[in-house]
């Protein structure tokens, strides 16, 4: 009974202190997108379709390598809907079909098949397939309605209605260990071909009765040239196979019904006076326009990187007619409409603009009047593929629109006579890194800022320059005012600002920056982070898939007239080999920098405080044998590095040896390693190693004690953390290990090992404290574990902190919470000098994004509440960790597969600039503390200017009126 | 001049209430007090202090103000007519209605020479300054107990007049001693009354630290601490 009562006792004090600290973090309906924006993508795209073929049709999905499955708007390129399936091989989508209002989709390898409501975007069945990896699919039709589609795989041959995704029949394909089983094709007969080759071999044909799967014919013909149907074959014509070898430059016709066993008939392309490019392998293109009829006799041949001929199969089935030569043609494409069917050419006009032509399949004229231009960046990808959308106008003749999707994963939306209807930077949906850099100055003010940075020239001149400025100033003023008041009349909605690159300057808070942003596909971006238009962008070609970025800001806004500048590092994972990118962050343009040479793979690098004569941060890179390379590389550079060359570290870590060393910088620009960590990957491995954030500050050096004295913060600013994950698997024997190392002398500060505990950890490193995630595999449940690290009630050394002189460990708490949920990425906020109140930033798999307080993960939270715990405004230790709905910043705005979270500090100290990353972006800020240094947004300035007018006038009459009525006594 | 004394030393009753409705500021304070009484830290107590300070409470100015409430009655005018008056009026309608030219009066002048009791009434009287400070002790002593070591309004103010008054008291020690002119152990008045205000003044400190008013803690001197200047230059990472 006493317990209960203390429990009730305690409860209420947690909740007391919850409502007197938490304050709620929500934002109010009218604050929606007013702060914050989010921008959906959904990646590069693999397949996409036109919803029909009508000029008014509005729809058209795409399925990407995310393993998404979109729809747009093709007038204005947002996101009808959008089905975001798992990630990894799970989950990518294999084929799109389209047929009428369903979408067919092959998930997983083969894992899935299914069916999709264009109009609504909702799933009509799913069917789940027999094993076995995935080949092809297409649609089959019983007397000219498409009822069937037809799943090739492996080893088997499955057909399933199109109505309700139930499986008609199942095949075994006979002698698949030996023939691979790459294509099937129906031409709308009474029967299903499947084919195979043997590489270098034969080519095995297999016809299958649509009614109950038997085998009708199975031939094989020899065919020692080919190595692969999928590669070097389609279907033309009535159901002509036909085939390119590109090693005797010949085109071989079969026909797949044929009755009788004939062998494949060579067409030498010499003698169709057609010449392949040296070294390239010729691609055929064939159309299909409806699955109950035979492809179209004519067809695409590709000879070379931009020369493709439109060639025609002769009614006899043998002979070949050459249409029409293109070339140059990058990319080509048919599209039907109707009866008739059309060629997409696109050709290169000049050096900013490629034109795309319609040619008529039937005899390779030029339609008139359907040229269109795509404008080509300078700066961007060329062109990758083309997916026209062909329709019939009123006056029978053919329409298009067209898709261009360039090689920087751009989508581009091109209405005839040329107009850009939309473009979508794909690219973004896989940001790697971000940094967010400071807006320059407006002119006016820049021109104050280096009146200061100027040498005297003479009194008078000085003089006159500062009246001339401080005009210009109220100038500016004056037109803010005006601007301010010409709006205020204006709806709030039909106010626009519209953001360009030269209009581009800081606010007074410094809320608006610009955000630089390299995605995995090489292209980089300039988002302004007010509205989130794309300022800029940057496509880096030669950047291999999976290279390994670092963005580096060398010289921030502040050095004015220098430009900022940042540094972008591409490391080759393949060779190894680095390369450089240095760029203008505001403009986006590459800058004319000598840069150094890199000839030796490069394994790390390291900022330096030390800035050169023209304020850029010195950037070290550290090859493969230790040795340094600084960049930029001056002489005052190399000087100032000689002379604190002893002062500089720096560590390295190889997962996979699981060895942590440390570097000491020579004079000569050598190193010498000086402390070594082996951590036995037997055992563990290390899985990630954060330090902390050169920009944060950290405003109070210790605690307040309920009794008032201090209990110091160990804040070593070369700490590391070093997160491990055990090899061992089992639930009984994995273990996460969290190891803090001085990153100078690799002194191992404190290890905690958390057993029957397992990955992936996620955490974050700040102040003077750990926090980190990960599954407790006894009790099956998320856990937060804090780690806080204290110098004790003495200070050691309170002006200069040098790794080489501590002679004591520190203090370290710790104390873990159950969390209700499985988090995906973590991150604390930062303000510009760190009095603030610190928050997490956790991103859970449901897309929302919770501000967790720091003060919840605190482990000084006392079990049994005291006086001075509660002078402490300690709140006493609950195991579970709430998570409230009124703390996710992001609303309803969920992002989708949260990579990464991005703080930077913005001018208000209350404030936090946060901006989440995965396939969406987010952008918002965040006031962990509350907005104590600004008014309100709603502060009534009217009422309270308007009450002190009131007062101050009605002091005025009364003191007059007081005057008159003492005078009057006075005479009395 | 020693009826100003006296007058001096009634009015200087130390009631909190006086004090407050005398002040502008006294509605804040009454609001404050209510509504955020607890939340009142140790930051706000300098903006309290502050205004404590700046506020017009020459009230409490000790027994030797010699700012008067008369001060504010400067005006004065002559009374012609009769009957009107109150004083002077009733005793000349007493005596008949026969008028005196001004400055008359019907009383014979007082013996002006001093005599030995008005010697040891002055003495008495210049003790009784002397005393005043230490005899405020006990009763500043009951309120401090009164009031607690919370840090809200109401000690807070106390803590301010307690301080206050003594400070204010010693920087007019010479005014004091100018009253205390006439007394022969003048010095050793003086002396008693500076030390009862020294005492009063250690009494207002000790309540400030049980308060915890003054920065005696470490905590206290937190805010000044500039983060340590960093020696070495560490960066990297895992291997690319």
């Amino acid at each position: 009974m006493k317990s209960s009562v203390k429990m009730a006792k305690l409860t209420s004090l947690f909740v007391i202190s919850l409502s007197f600290f938490c304050i709620s973090e929500a934002v109010f309906e009218d604050q929606v997108g007013k702060f914050d924006w989010r921008q959906q993508y959904v990646g590069k795209t693999l397949f996409a379709h036109f919803e029909s073929n009508t000029q008014s049709s509005k729809k058209m999905f795409v399925a990407t390598d995310k393993n998404i499955f979109a729809s747009f708007n093709s007038r204005t390129g947002d996101l009808l809907w959008r089905h975001v399936d798992k990630t990894g091989p799970e989950g990518s989508i294999d084929i799109l079909l389209l047929h009428g209002q369903d979408a067919l989709m092959v998930v997983g390898d083969g894992r899935l098949l299914r069916s999709w409501d264009t109009n609504i975007g909702g799933l009509n069945w799913e069917a789940v397939l027999d094993t076995g990896s995935f080949q092809a699919a297409c649609f089959v039709a019983i007397q000219d309605t498409v009822k069937l589609v037809a799943v090739l795989k492996k080893a088997a041959l499955s057909l399933h209605y199109l109505s309700n995704g139930h499986q008609k029949w199942v095949e075994n394909l006979p002698d698949s260990d030996a023939v691979q089983y790459q294509a099937v094709y129906s031409g709308g007969e009474e029967e299903v071909y499947v084919l195979g080759v043997v590489p270098n071999s034969h080519l095995t044909i297999i016809a299958y009765s649509l009614e109950d799967g038997e085998i009708i014919k199975q031939r094989s013909v020899e065919a020692s040239w080919l190595s692969s149907v999928e590669s070097s074959c389609v279907v033309v014509g009535q159901g002509v196979l036909m085939c390119v070898d590109p090693a005797t430059l010949a085109l071989y016709t079969l026909p797949i019904q044929a009755e009788e066993t004939p062998e494949f008939s060579q067409i030498l392309l010499q003698s169709l006076d057609l010449e392949v490019s040296p070294g390239f392998q010729p691609v055929l293109v064939s159309s299909q326009p409806h699955p109950a009829r035979s492809p179209l006799s004519e067809f695409f041949l590709q000879l070379g990187p931009d020369h493709h001929v439109l060639l025609q199969l002769n009614a006899d089935g043998y002979t070949i007619a050459p249409l029409r030569d293109f070339q140059p043609a990058f990319l080509v494409s048919f599209a039907t409409t109707g009866k008739k069917t059309v060629a997409a050419v696109m050709t290169p006009k000049n050096e900013t603009a490629c034109a795309i032509n319609l040619f008529s399949v039937d005899s390779g004229r030029r339609l008139l009047d359907t040229t269109v231009l795509f404008p080509l960046e300078l700066n961007g990808g060329k062109p990758h593929a083309l997916y026209v959308h062909a329709f019939l106008k009123k006056d029978d003749s053919v329409g298009y629109r067209v898709l261009v999707q360039t090689q920087d994963h751009a989508l581009t939306f091109i209405q005839q006579p040329g107009r850009v209807v939309w473009t979508r930077e794909e690219a973004l949906a896989d940001v790697v890194t971000m940094e967010m850099v400071d807006l320059p100055l407006t002119g006016t003010q820049a021109e104050l800022e280096g009146e200061f940075g100027k040498k005297a020239d003479g009194l008078f001149p000085m003089v006159l320059k500062r009246l001339s400025s401080q005009v210009t100033l109220l100038q500016a003023w004056l037109a803010h005012l005006w601007k301010l008041f010409y709006e205020a009349r204006k709806p709030r909605g039909q106010v626009k600002n519209e953001v360009t690159i030269e209009t581009l300057s800081r606010d007074e808070f410094n809320l608006q920056k610009m955000m630089v942003m390299v995605t995995a596909s090489g292209k980089l971006f300039g988002i302004d982070s007010k509205s989130g238009s794309i300022l800029w962008k940057h496509y880096l070609e030669n950047v291999q898939p999976n290279a390994a970025f670092k963005l580096i800001v060398q010289r921030t806004t502040a050095h004015f007239p220098h430009p900022p500048q940042c540094t972008l590092l591409i490391k080759d994972k393949d060779t190894g080999l680095a390369t450089l990118h240095v760029f203008n962050p505001i403009f986006g343009r590459k800058s004319h920098i000598a840069l150094p040479a890199l000839p030796r793979p490069i394994l790390q690098s390291l900022l330096l405080p030390v800035i050169d004569q023209d304020y850029a941060k010195v950037l070290l890179l550290v090859d493969d044998q230790y040795k340094v390379t600084a960049f930029p590389s001056t002489k005052n550079v190399l000087q100032q590095l000689q002379e604190m060359a002893s002062s500089i570290f720096f560590y390295l870590i190889r997962s996979d040896q699981g060895n942590l060393s440390g570097f000491r910088l020579r004079k000569d620009l050598s190193t010498e390693r000086i402390w070594e960590v082996v951590l036995p990957t037997e055992v563990q491995k290390i899985v990630a190693v954060k330090g902390k954030r050169p920009n944060e500050h950290v405003h109070s050096q210790g605690r307040v004690m309920g009794d008032r004295s201090v209990l110091y913060k160990y804040l070593n600013p070369n700490l590391l953390a070093v997160v491990t994950e055990s090899t061992d698997t089992h639930p009984e024997r994995a273990f996460v290990g969290v190891f803090l190392v001085d990153g100078v002398t690799g002194r191992i500060i404190h290890e905690a090992v958390q057993r029957k505990a397992r990955g992936p950890v996620h955490f974050v490193h700040s102040e003077n404290w750990v926090v980190y995630e990960y599954w407790n595999t006894k009790s099956r449940r998320n856990e937060f574990s804090v780690l806080e690290l204290f110098e004790g009630t003495e200070l050691y050394n309170s002006t200069v902190f040098s790794s080489l002189d501590r002679p004591h460990l520190p203090q370290v708490l710790q104390q873990t919470y159950i969390f209700p949920s499985p988090i995906t990425t973590m991150e604390a906020t930062l303000t510009e000098k760190g009095i603030t109140s610190r928050h997490l930033l956790v991103g859970l798999p449901s897309g929302a994004i919770l501000s967790l307080p720091k003060m919840f993960l605190d482990p000084r939270r006392p079990e049994v509440v005291t006086e001075h715990s509660r002078e402490e405004n300690l709140i006493p230790y609950a195991p579970e960790m709430p998570i409230r709905t009124e703390w996710f910043i992001n609303y309803n705005q969920t992002v989708a597969r949260v990579k990464g979270i991005y703080t930077a500090p913005s001018g208000l100290e209350s404030t936090c600039l946060v901006v989440a990353y995965g396939l969406d972006i987010y952008q918002t800020r965040v006031y962990p503390s509350k907005q104590f240094d600004v008014l309100k947004d709603d502060y009534d300035y009217v009422l309270i200017s308007s009450v002190l007018f009131a007062l101050f006038f009605a002091t005025m009459i009364s003191k007059r009126l007081a005057q008159v009525k003492l005078l009057n006594r006075a005479w009395r | 001049m020693s009826d100003r004394i006296v007058d001096g030393v009634r009015k200087h009753t130390p009631s909190i209430l006086l004090f407050f409705d005398e002040s502008p500021f006294s509605l804040l304070w009454l609001w404050l007090s209510t509504e955020k009484r607890k939340q009142i830290k140790s930051e706000k107590i300098g903006i309290i202090l502050y205004i404590a300070m700046a506020s017009p409470g020459g009230q409490g100015g000790g027994a030797v103000s010699t700012r008067g409430a008369g001060a504010r009655r400067m005006k004065w005018a002559l009374e012609l007519s009769l009957g009107n008056a109150r004083g002077r009026g009733d005793r000349q309608s007493n005596q008949g209605d026969v008028m005196y030219p001004i400055g008359y009066s019907d009383k014979p002048v007082p013996d002006t020479s001093i005599q030995e009791t008005d010697k040891n009434l002055v003495e008495k009287r210049c003790w009784d300054v002397a005393l005043g400070p230490l005899k405020q002790i006990p009763m500043n002593l009951f309120i401090m107990y009164m009031s607690g070591n919370t840090i809200s309004i109401f000690p807070i103010m106390m803590v301010c007049m307690m301080a206050w008054r003594p400070i204010q008291a010693l920087m007019s020690m010479s005014a004091t001693f100018k009253l205390l002119e006439n007394s022969n152990q003048q010095w050793l008045q003086g002396l008693v009354y500076s030390v009862g205000n020294l005492l009063g003044s250690a009494l207002a400190i000790y309540k400030c630290q049980s308060m915890g008013l003054l920065p005696t803690h470490s905590s206290d001197w937190l805010a000044f601490i500039e983060p340590p200047q960093r020696m070495e230059i560490m960066g990297g990472g895992m291997v690319l």
